[in-house]
């Protein structure tokens, strides 16, 4: 196979451009295969995965996260590697990637290796590069540690089924939330192309799962399943629309994650937004919190948000949002609720309400013990009983307990924001995002109106 | 009647044999302790026993905790013996006679209402929590390879608060098992020593014996150069937060790892 390089560029300078262009991409993770080694090759996978360092930017480093190439023949405008900009660009041989990995994880520096790249020629000819690399990576240096492909969208069939025998994760961006979206910002691209892998890849997952239940030592295929990414707030889109589509890609497509990468201006693009606040982390943040809702926690979306409140309440956490706006159904008596009660309780989480229904066979519960668990309770006091009292006198009331819940935010002793201590990309919160101090504005601007209209 | 304090040396050999030799009194165990150590103002109307560690009575007791109790327990209060803490050899033995004595057997671990239970779990998932990290966090370097042509040794050198090594050992031993590597645990002077191909093992290092001086192999440092790179470059600038850097992986083991500028080697 013949390979276009730069042959005076070494490898040091490869991998900062590559993995430079790489950074972007948000999955991460290492989780979701267990495999043994098996004594003739290095490596091995850990179901729950291991991140082996962090960024400056806090972002977890498990993956050895590289493009094969920046060289791409489409024009994204979100993209940093779009074939109108003049940037470096730079391709890796298949042997210089194995060669990084084989050292990088001998060394505990990585997990395994996170392989995309930019479109060389023509889908085909790149999902082969990078079937070819990780062929490698697998057969010859007996690679037995995690490996996660982006498949590329208008690659042949065969190819991604390749991939999908060699690799533990599979991954086909999203992009954008909506059809309308994606043609507007990535001209090259179509939702079809998109979806048609996705679906081929759940197919195989499953046939493959039927095949080890009657072959024990049938190939793997995808083990760690597929994952997508979403660009955030490049577009005009709701939280609702985003979340909808993540929704329908949990249970219509079985994906294990659905990323959202928050939109980072990096083009300068006329028709993009220009976002002089930095990225929309906060906006990130709470879509992340609500994915949790969904995956672990049994929330469905239209329980956190509907047509008429189409975004998140940036001044307090999804799951609080849906508790104070539910009180009638709070509140919960914790040696009695059941576990599914227990997990929709602010300041519970799926650990504490598993210590919880496992410690009260042992007898009743008092908050001394809730501590102990690992509740927090100061977000859950308003929430719950311990043989019947609640903690403190409190009013079982929203507008009381928002502005409780959102003072401690202030106070920075509430909800731990992962970026609010930096102030880096934090919006500032404002009195507007407190809903009972905003009715009242509305009706104040309201009246106004209504005066000036008679005036 | 006076209260009796049965003093243990600090490993899992001594706590097990504090545990067996406390059943062995057959006095109940209200008035029984368990302490690490010993104690530098003795109390007053208090009996004090010096237990030394049996092998065999430890294997009695482990034998016992592992058919009664299941394997995680057993692991729990492993990892609680392993802690730094020295408070354990109570509250693991408290633990272990609420499962046996009290009855919780192996649901012991969940009876977090008990002040003993709690505070055994509290130290097991610090210890595991830990030992979780540094399997994320160690950094392995090749050393230059002395004899035999082409024989290549990895070292990893650690600071860990708790006795974490042998909770290390098998993940790597199963990860690298063709590779020839040791872990260093700084704290204890503690090898975890796995020759390629074989069992894993743990010896402790003689006296004045320095790791720095050890040479790294010629390709060392052009690896840990190319990690620094990637580690520099996969950052987004316009999200940078050192704060939250530090909160996923602190300083106390950003000081062992190779790809954070300040421990770069000139």
């Amino acid at each position: 196979m013949e390979v276009r390089i730069a042959p005076q560029m070494s490898v040091m300078e490869k991998l900062e451009i590559l993995a430079d262009a790489a950074k972007y991409d948000v999955s991460c993770s290492s989780s979701g295969s267990s495999r043994k080694n098996d004594g003739k090759g290095i490596g091995n996978t850990v179901a729950a995965g291991l991140c082996h360092s962090f960024a400056a930017d806090g972002r977890c480093i498990s993956l050895l996260k590289i493009l094969f190439t920046n060289e791409c023949i489409y024009d994204c405008r979100y993209c940093v590697n779009r074939c109108s900009n003049d940037v470096p660009r730079a391709t890796f041989t298949p042997d210089e990637v194995c060669e990084l990995t084989m050292e990088f994880y001998r060394r505990n520096y990585i997990e395994g290796l996170f392989l995309s790249s930019g479109i060389l020629y023509s889908p085909n000819y790149t999902m082969e590069l990078i079937c070819e690399t990780v062929h490698r990576l697998r057969m010859i240096h007996r690679f037995q540690g995690y490996i996660h492909i982006k498949a590329i969208p208008g690659a042949d069939p065969m190819l991604i089924q390749r991939a999908g025998y060699l690799a533990d994760r599979i991954s086909v961006n999203l992009e954008m939330a909506t059809a309308e979206g994606l043609r507007a910002i990535a001209p090259n691209k179509h939702r079809k192309n998109i979806l048609t892998p996705m679906r081929q890849i759940q197919n195989g997952i499953t046939a493959n799962k039927n095949e080890l239940t009657l072959y024990k030592h049938a190939p793997r295929f995808c083990e760690a399943g597929q994952s997508t990414q979403m660009v955030i707030g490049a577009l005009p889109e709701s939280d609702f629309q985003i979340m909808s589509v993540a929704e329908n890609l949990y249970e219509k497509f079985s994906l294990k994650r659905v990323y959202y990468s928050a939109f980072v201006n990096v083009n300068e693009d006329r028709e993009l937004p220009a976002l002089a606040g930095g990225p929309p982390l906060l906006r990130e943040h709470r879509l992340y919190q609500a994915d949790w809702l969904l995956r672990f926690y049994d929330f469905k979306v239209n329980e956190l948000l509907t047509e008429d409140r189409p975004n998140f309440n940036m001044a307090i956490d999804p799951k609080a949002d849906w508790a104070v706006r539910h009180l009638e159904q709070f509140p919960v008596e914790i040696n009695r609720a059941d576990y599914h009660m227990l997990l929709r309780v602010p300041g519970l989480g799926v650990k504490s309400a598993r210590r919880i229904v496992a410690a009260r066979r042992f007898g009743d519960l008092t908050f001394a013990d809730l501590k102990k668990i690992g509740v927090v309770l100061k977000r859950a006091l308003y929430f719950i009983t311990c043989g019947g009292r609640m903690m403190y006198r409190t009013k079982l009331d929203e507008d009381y307990i928002v502005q409780n819940l959102v003072y401690q935010n202030q106070m920075g002793k509430g909800e731990k924001l992962p970026f609010l201590a930096d102030g880096t990309a934090y919006r500032q919160m404002s009195l507007l995002d407190i809903p009972a101090f905003a009715n009242e504005i509305n009706q104040i601007s309201q009246n106004n109106t209504m005066l000036s209209g008679v005036g | 009647m006076n209260e009796k304090y049965l003093i243990c040396e600090d490993s899992l050999e001594g706590i097990f044999t504090g545990i067996y030799e406390a059943y062995a009194l057959r006095q109940g165990h209200e008035h029984i302790h368990l302490q690490i150590g010993e104690e530098e103002n003795l109390r007053l109307f208090a009996e004090y026993m010096y237990i030394v560690p049996d092998s065999v009575k430890t294997d009695k007791v482990a034998r016992t905790l592992k058919t009664r109790l299941g394997e995680d327990v057993y692991h729990s209060l492993c990892c609680a013996a392993a802690s730094c803490q020295p408070d354990k050899g109570e509250a693991i033995y408290r633990t272990v006679v609420d499962a046996l004595t009290a009855g919780s057997g192996r649901r012991v671990m969940e009876n977090l209402k008990n002040p003993h239970v709690a505070r055994c779990f509290e130290l097991a998932r610090f210890t595991a929590n830990e030992a979780h990290l540094e399997t994320e966090f160690l950094r392995f370097q090749e050393l230059a390879s002395s004899g035999e042509e082409g024989v290549s040794v990895l070292f990893a050198k650690i600071g860990p608060k708790n006795n974490v090594v042998p909770f290390l050992m098998p993940h790597f031993a199963d990860r690298l098992s063709i590779e020839n590597f040791m872990v260093y645990d700084e704290k204890r002077k503690l090898f975890g020593v796995h020759p390629a191909r074989e069992d894993w093992y743990l010896v402790t290092a003689a006296e004045g014996f320095s790791p720095e001086e050890a040479d790294w192999s010629a390709k060392e440092q052009k690896y840990q150069e190319l990690f620094r790179a990637f580690h520099r470059t996969i950052a987004i600038k316009s999200r940078e937060n050192r704060n939250l850097q530090r909160q996923m992986c602190a300083y106390r083991y950003q000081n062992y790892m190779v790809e954070f500028e300040q421990n770069a080697k000139n």
